[in-house]
């Protein structure tokens, strides 16, 4: 009979021990004791009138008032982004200044500090927009503008930087469902909790829908995310981040034996550890490691004319990618503030069908980075001046620098002019993709042969911006006008190999592959603004617009960006704590990811959101509308995004 | 050249007068040895010698605490009473004293929540003077039913007054209508000071209040909402060092302030505060040590500190788009506090 006595006082002392405070009185100790630094150098970032570049900050609010599903979808409100909802990329696909192809690999993903573009997949980004729960997001930031000094290259015209909700602010149980149209289910469940020196949180989410008209069939995201916050000191910091997410979209087109209908399955795994160390008042250490895995698996039975049979094609495979980073920011004076570090990155791609070989192609990345901010004339002036130096195992060396000068001309206005250089090196596939169906030892035909010949893409970008802030009208402008020089692109171009080569040929008898190489420059030149404006209580405005054109002597690649896209929301608090959403967007002809012909949309989504409480906990129900008008053609003139309702019920301890 | 013609001429000595004069110089030199060992034991030791008129008892011995307490005696000797009528030791040490050598003064000081509660609870007829403590705890031990000791209390709290803080407030951030401020347990009942001092200013304010045993920061997160700057009132249970990362951190994402209760807190992060430190606290508490020493009667109500420090963190508050100067805002409460 004593031993479930001593039970009980067990289970008695650990409830009580997981009560993270013991009751401490207040005393002369709260007034006089040491206490840790915690807006240390590194932690006070940027103003967004003294960023060497203009800045779209997409908060956790906006994320939820806008009821998009997924990172792509939400990037379409800021100015100058092109999106596409289709998984027939791999992924739904954001880019900026132009769709020029499938896979949008002209800007970089940050998540949580982390490079997570796809090398498996030619370097796009869209996989890295889905690693994170829309209800994991604390904001993203999206620097518009080249800035490889301080994001690493590939931040090639852009950065989009996800940021995750620290542990410490999620703490307990949260959930969410949305049911609707086209079989949209998406179900979310997180747990937060902490003890004394550490934060946790682990979410699981799956997302999944029917997929575009037109497409393949339905699309299944399931994800699952851990995070720890851990300070073993009152000057170390330690945040672990191990997860990832499994996708399963169906692809294809009908009556297409090259690409048939069939599913697709994409994994990627992550693995993060990042320790940020004080060193004093003016200087913090940050030491990184991480670790990404991705496999792709996509098999389909390709139909032969006699006497072959069929041949089964696989063009799966994966990639590994492992960084080792090293960060000192330090305070020299109160003028001067250097952020400088070093980098190793290793991306190892494996796959037999796509390189014709079963050898691991490995690139190996070393760069050095820094940036000096220098503030002066009493802090009317900020120079921001920064460079990347990487060299590849390939032997390339590139050096990307960066200059920014900011002027507050007066407390409010500032004004912005500055240039950059930034590279995008080659991806494996570009370099050395090799893609051949052969049956029975018959070579029947070759996609892809590139021969290497092939350097990074460079771009200059120049750029005068304006910020002004205007407290007593309740508004904010944003401008950019912009130059950026596209040097030495990228391009899939078509060539001919000797006769015979292949047993499939094109009509007139010839073998045909395609090759990467460096395209003709070209520019793009252009203006955007966005403007944040309170009107009245309750009510928000944002909207932004881009006005492009892309200077190229080939007239697809100029169509790749609209002339003219708009932007509007406009959030308003209703009676009864009702919140209310308006989103617009309308778009001037531009061409698909994957098809030449131009095509001009308008999109507009109403969200009805009913805040409320269950007990001590807070709910949400509301009502998304997705596109009120005709559906719009996506990604390939074959897709559509169509109209779509869906109901979500959210709750949070 | 003059003094060896005198060792010279010393030297010229009979042998029998240089022996008594060696004796006589011996004598003289004990004593004197005699008299500096006891001087310098005098001066060494605790000197709590039986009438000493004034008696400091600190809580423990460490910066703060002997800071406080050596202030208190300066200013003391300052006004007239004399260094060895001042005695000062810990708390241990005093309840380590055996009984014949308790001392007796005329008046106690208190340095410390620890030092005031174990004087409060012994028998003690004359007036103890408390300071370097929070309001709250001088309140509870002054107020609890068990007090032994019988004398007149008086104290100098290290609480800045709701009135300071909301002024400085005003003169830093000009703009402000809204005052956010987390509640702790022990610093709820602050509230209704802090409602009056914001209303006679014409500010708003918006609260949430922690209880035991739960996070902080649902709480903050709604204050922050709606908050234009966030008013730090010391509670372990709010502010502690685990909890500050995250509040600041939080709160200087969504851009708002945290004005700061000491010089530790402006260092971390908060973008100003105004406080007191333990000299300054000191030298306010030997005005009241004076006034009890000459029989006068002391505040019934407690006092308040009247020098203070306004401390800046030009770093956040350059991040924050907020031009404070320490200097200039030290002058501009000042004189606000002057005009009636």
């Amino acid at each position: 009979m004593r031993l479930p006595t001593c039970v009980l006082v067990l289970i008695g002392g650990l409830a009580q021990a997981s009560f993270a405070q013991q009751s401490v009185a207040t005393s002369e100790k709260d007034f006089l004791q040491e206490m840790p630094l915690v807006l240390s150098v590194s932690r006070l970032a940027q103003r967004l009138d003294e960023t060497p570049g203009a800045v779209t900050v997409l908060d956790r609010n906006m994320i939820r008032l806008s009821g998009a599903r997924d990172v792509a979808d939400l990037l379409r409100l800021v100015p100058g982004f092109q999106t596409s909802n289709s998984f027939e990329g791999d992924a739904p696909q954001a880019s900026y200044h132009g769709a020029y192809n499938g896979y949008s690999s002209r800007i970089q993903v940050l998540v949580d500090g982390r490079a997570a573009y796809s090398p498996y997949l030619i370097g796009s980004i869209g996989p890295g927009l889905q690693l994170v729960a829309m209800n994991d997001i604390e904001r993203i930031e999206v620097l518009r503008g080249s800035n490889s000094a301080s994001y690493g290259a590939r931040a090639f015209l852009g950065v989009i930087n996800i940021v995750t909700r620290d542990p410490a602010d999620t703490l307990g149980a949260k959930g969410s469902i949305s049911l609707g149209d086209n079989g949209i289910q998406d179900t979310q469940a997180s747990l937060g909790w902490s003890t004394d020196k550490a934060n946790f949180r682990l979410g699981i989410d799956r997302r999944y829908d029917a997929g575009l008209a037109g497409s393949a069939g339905a699309d299944r995201i399931t994800r699952l995310n851990f995070r720890m916050d851990y300070r073993p000191s009152a000057i170390d910091e330690v945040q672990f981040r191990v997860g990832g997410y499994d996708t399963q979209a169906a692809l294809g087109y009908f009556n297409d034996p090259g690409r048939p209908q069939r599913d697709r399955f994409y994994d990627s795994r992550y693995l993060q550890l990042d320790w940020r160390r004080n060193l004093s008042l003016d200087s913090d250490l940050a030491l990184g490691y991480a670790h990404a895995r991705e496999s792709y698996e996509d098999v389909f039975l390709y139909p032969l004319p006699a006497p072959f049979f069929g041949t089964v094609v696989d063009i799966g495979g994966y990639a590994l990618s492992d960084t080792l980073s090293l960060q000192h920011t330090l305070r020299i004076s109160p003028q001067l503030r250097l952020v400088w570090g070093s980098e190793l990155r290793r991306e190892q791609v494996v796959s037999k069908p796509i390189y014709n070989t079963a050898a691991i192609q490995k690139v190996d990345f070393t760069r050095l980075f820094g940036n000096l901010e220098w503030r002066f004339a009493s802090d009317a002036l900020i120079l921001n001046a920064g460079g990347l130096l990487e060299r590849d195992s390939r032997g390339t060396d590139n050096f990307a620098p960066r200059v920014m000068l900011n002027w507050h001309m007066v407390p409010g206005q500032t004004l912005r002019v500055g240039a950059s250089k930034a590279y995008r090196p080659p991806s494996s596939y570009e370099t050395s993709g090799n893609v051949q169906f052969s049956t029975n030892g018959v070579v029947l035909q070759i996609n892809r042969l590139s021969r290497g010949n092939v350097q990074a893409e460079s771009v200059l970008a120049r750029e005068l911006g304006y910020l002004g802030e205007f407290p007593k009208l309740a508004l904010s402008l944003d401008v950019r006008a912009f130059h950026e020089q596209i040097g030495n692109p990228i391009k899939s171009v078509g060539y001919d190999l000797p006769a015979g080569t292949t047993l499939f040929t094109n009509a007139s008898g010839v073998s045909q592959t395609s090759d990467y190489v460096n395209a003709e420059d070209f520019s793009i030149h252009g203006l955007e603004y966005q403007l944040k404006w309170r009107p009245w209580m309750g009510a928000q405005l944002v909207v932004g617009q881009s006005l492009t054109t892309i200077d190229s002597a080939d007239t697809v690649e100029a169509t790749a960006a609209p002339k003219s896209a708009t932007t509007l929301m406009w959030t308003q608090k209703l009676p009864g704590g009702l919140d209310f959403t308006l989103t617009h967007q309308a778009q001037s002809l531009a061409k698909l990811h994957t098809a030449r012909e131009t095509y001009a949309f308008n999109r507009t989504d109403v969200r009805l959101g009913w805040p409320f409480r269950v007990g001590t906990n807070k709910a949400d129900l509301s009502l998304v509308i997705q596109n009120l008008g005709p559906s719009i053609v996506d990604f390939d003139n074959t897709l559509f995004f169509q109209r779509r309702a869906y109901v979500t019920f959210r709750i949070e301890q | 050249m003059h003094d060896r013609n005198v060792i010279n001429a010393g030297m010229s000595w009979h042998p029998s007068q240089l022996w008594v004069a060696r004796c006589v110089r011996l004598q003289r030199f004990l004593a004197t040895l005699v008299m500096g060992v006891l001087m310098a034991m005098a001066m060494a030791a605790p000197a709590w010698s039986a009438d000493a008129q004034v008696v400091i008892v600190l809580s423990e011995r460490s910066t703060s605490y002997t800071d406080a307490a050596e202030a208190l005696q300066a200013e003391l000797v300052k006004v007239g009473v004399a260094r060895a009528d001042v005695a000062q030791l810990t708390i241990e040490e005093l309840s380590a004293l055996p009984i014949a050598a308790t001392p007796a003064p005329k008046v106690y000081a208190a340095i410390g929540t620890l030092a005031f509660s174990q004087l409060a609870n012994r028998d003690i007829k004359v007036p103890i003077v408390a300071t370097l403590l929070p309001r709250l705890s001088y309140e509870q031990i002054a107020q609890s039913p068990q007090r032994k000791s019988t004398g007149p209390l008086a104290g100098v709290v290290l609480n800045q007054p709701f009135g300071r803080v909301l002024d400085l407030i005003r003169l830093a951030l000009p703009g402000v209508r809204k005052v956010a401020v987390l509640w702790g347990p022990d610093s709820r009942s602050q509230a209704p000071a802090f409602q009056a001092a914001a209303q006679q200013r014409g500010l708003q304010w918006a609260e949430a209040t922690v209880t035991a045993g739960t996070s902080a920061y649902p709480a903050m997160q709604n204050l922050l909402d709606d908050a234009e700057v966030l008013l730090g009132v010391a509670d372990p249970q709010v502010y502690n060092s685990s909890t500050i990362q995250n509040i600041l951190l939080t709160s200087f994402r969504a851009r708002v302030p945290m004005v700061g209760f000491s010089a530790a807190y402006v260092q971390a992060g908060a973008a100003f505060g105004v406080y007191s430190t333990p000299p300054m606290l000191g030298r306010q508490a030997a005005a009241l040590v004076r006034n009890a020493m000459l029989g006068r009667a002391l505040p019934a109500a407690v006092q308040f500190p009247q020098e203070y420090a306004i401390g800046v963190n030009a770093n956040v508050a350059r991040a924050l788009s907020l031009s404070l100067n320490d200097t200039q805002l030290t002058e501009r409460l000042r004189q606000l506090e002057r005009t009636p």
